[in-house]
């Protein structure tokens, strides 16, 4: 694959793209197949919620950090943290203002710094580090070597965050974020650690009567969407054409033990699966 | 701090979205926003179209990027080309996910910035990265022209994509989103067509200029191809600021002039 081919003003190297638009139908679907490569298939990405975590403080962190202490010797694991509060203010006081949407996905990403040290402190003795996003490949090394990596969970949009359908909020959040650093590493399980025993039908600090929904389908998920989400929209966006992530677990972080369940594979909380894409 | 959820065992902050799920955006009625820098004049150097070409194509319009950079506030993105399309398709055949694509992806635009920085310097080329972007006043204070690559920062964290690997943001993306940010009304493309056709024009010598349309028009007319990525097309629909795309064919000496000029040359894509 390395002619090099003139002729038309310009120099193309051979290859199965060239000369292509890569906005030409015919060409995008020439790059499909029904295989990808999973590159790190039995990595445990856990996501701990900054609002329903984190802003509790010890009494939800301590006993949170114990457990994933004593569950790292089991599993190859990686750790996304929220923002919480310090998120939804700044993002307050960053609309008042009139910042562009991108501005306000620019600065989230510091509030989520944050909590990573705040867990990377109650776990360096456990082995954690703070893993970052330039160490993107750096992720073999820790596991190989016994560390718990630790990561903030929104993606890298910053200024560049897409003009959302509605409203000035950034819509590629959090829980977004981890979703894809899962699915580009092949992994097929997300857990998600929040302050509920998971996806109700609507908010269940708001209504009394919320349902738990125990167990149910993307497509089920996506045809009747509750309208207090639990986990951002583009997850379920994204994960429509996503190839690997078949479970997105949530798990309620303040009851011990439940995310030491659920590693373990028992369906506590919610389990949201997905079926095999060439099924 | 204080505990606005009535014994929720939270430490909040009271602001707005204390206790709002996020994951709702419904709106916001006293939302006002701030086009940062409105005067910058966001380009886009196409990487197939011109950087491929070489000498022959490139100098001339870098000349005209030199001539008008003392009365225009240029910055300077780059396509990829035939090398990232090498990539694409070599990823591909390894069966790597879109994320991947989007990451190895920047490789090829970040050289071919390198390059201009290069053939640019003597009139300020500077070479800047994402990580940059709140260093462009200083940049425009002292006349330089920031260059930088035209793919956003997404790597890794790029969705994956419907019937196919390519990612869906790519170098159009990135530079249609700079200029939204900075609340640039327009983001030039320099190609090595005149803009938009019903058809491949490289292919199809009958095919038709379309001059000006809108957004939402030519996603209803479904082309199989265009000359600007479809989510860039997506997102005019509901871009705050940057309301129109220009496509100009770098090749035509003063094409990238008259565009600096604010002309209605190529082919303006409107929001509608």
């Amino acid at each position: 694959m390395s002619k090099l081919v003139t002729g038309d003003g310009r120099t193309h190297i051979a290859s199965s793209l060239m000369r292509e638009s890569l906005v030409d139908r015919s060409v995008i679907a020439k790059t499909d197949s029904d295989r990808e490569f999973s590159i790190m298939p039995d990595v445990k990405l856990v996501g701990l919620g900054g609002h329903s975590i984190f802003d509790r403080g010890k009494e939800a962190l301590f006993p949170l950090a114990e457990e994933l202490a004593s569950l790292r010797h089991r599993y190859k694991m990686m750790i996304g943290v929220g923002g919480g509060t310090r998120v939804r203010h700044t993002i307050s006081i960053a609309l008042d203002l009139g910042l562009p949407t991108g501005g306000v996905a620019q600065l989230v990403g510091a509030m989520e710094e944050a909590n990573a040290v705040f867990l990377n402190a109650l776990l360096a003795k456990h082995g954690s580090i703070v893993m970052q996003r330039e160490h993107f490949w750096e992720l073999p090394l820790y596991l190989e070597s016994g560390m718990l990596p630790i990561v903030i969970s929104i993606p890298p949009y910053h200024f560049w965050e897409p003009p959302p359908e509605h409203g000035p909020l950034p819509t590629h959040g959090s829980d977004f974020g981890l979703f894809i650093h899962a699915e580009v590493l092949g992994m097929e399980k997300l857990y998600f650690v929040k302050d509920e025993d998971g996806l109700y039908d609507r908010d269940p600090k708001k209504h009394k009567d919320a349902k738990l929904i125990k167990k149910i389908s993307l497509g089920d998920l996506l045809a009747n969407m509750p309208e207090d989400l639990i986990l951002d929209r583009q997850l379920f966006t994204a994960w429509k054409t996503a190839r690997h992530v078949r479970e997105v677990h949530i798990v309620n972080g303040l009851k011990k033990g439940e995310l030491t369940r659920a590693l373990a594979g028992e369906d506590v909380g919610t389990v949201i699966t997905k079926e095999a894409r060439h099924a | 701090m204080h505990d606005p959820g009535h014994g929720s065992g939270r430490r909040t902050i009271e602001s707005k979205y204390a206790d709002e799920p996020l994951t709702q955006n419904s709106g916001d009625s006293s939302y006002d926003a701030v086009a940062l820098m409105p005067d910058v004049k966001v380009l886009k150097m196409g990487g197939q179209s011109i950087m491929d070409r070489g000498r022959s194509a490139l100098f001339p319009i870098l000349d005209e990027l030199a001539a008008a950079k003392d009365k225009h506030k240029l910055l300077l993105c780059c396509g990829g080309g035939t090398r990232a399309r090498h990539i694409y398709a070599m990823a591909s055949d390894l069966e790597l996910p879109t994320g991947v694509l989007a990451a190895l992806g920047g490789y090829v635009p970040r050289q071919n910035a390198r390059m201009l920085q290069m053939l640019l310097a003597k009139h300020g080329g500077i070479f800047m990265l994402h990580d940059d972007f709140e260093k462009l006043p200083l940049y425009f204070r002292l006349g330089c022209i920031p260059i930088m690559t035209g793919m956003p920062p997404f790597g890794y964290w790029e969705k994956p994509t419907e019937n196919g690997r390519i990612p869906q943001h790519r170098t159009d993306a990135g530079v249609f989103l700079s200029a939204e940010v900075l609340g640039a009304k327009r983001a030039i493309f320099i190609k090595d067509e005149a803009g938009l056709y019903d058809d491949d024009p490289k292919k199809n010598k009958s095919a038709k200029h379309i001059s000006r349309i809108g957004a939402r028009e030519l996603l209803k007319l479904d082309l199989p191809d265009l000359i600007v990525e479809r989510i860039v097309i997506e997102y005019l629909t509901r871009a705050r600021f940057c309301h129109e795309l220009q496509i100009v064919n770098g090749l035509e000496r003063g094409m990238v002039t008259r565009a600096l000029e604010g002309e209605d040359v190529g082919t303006i894509i409107y929001r509608d």
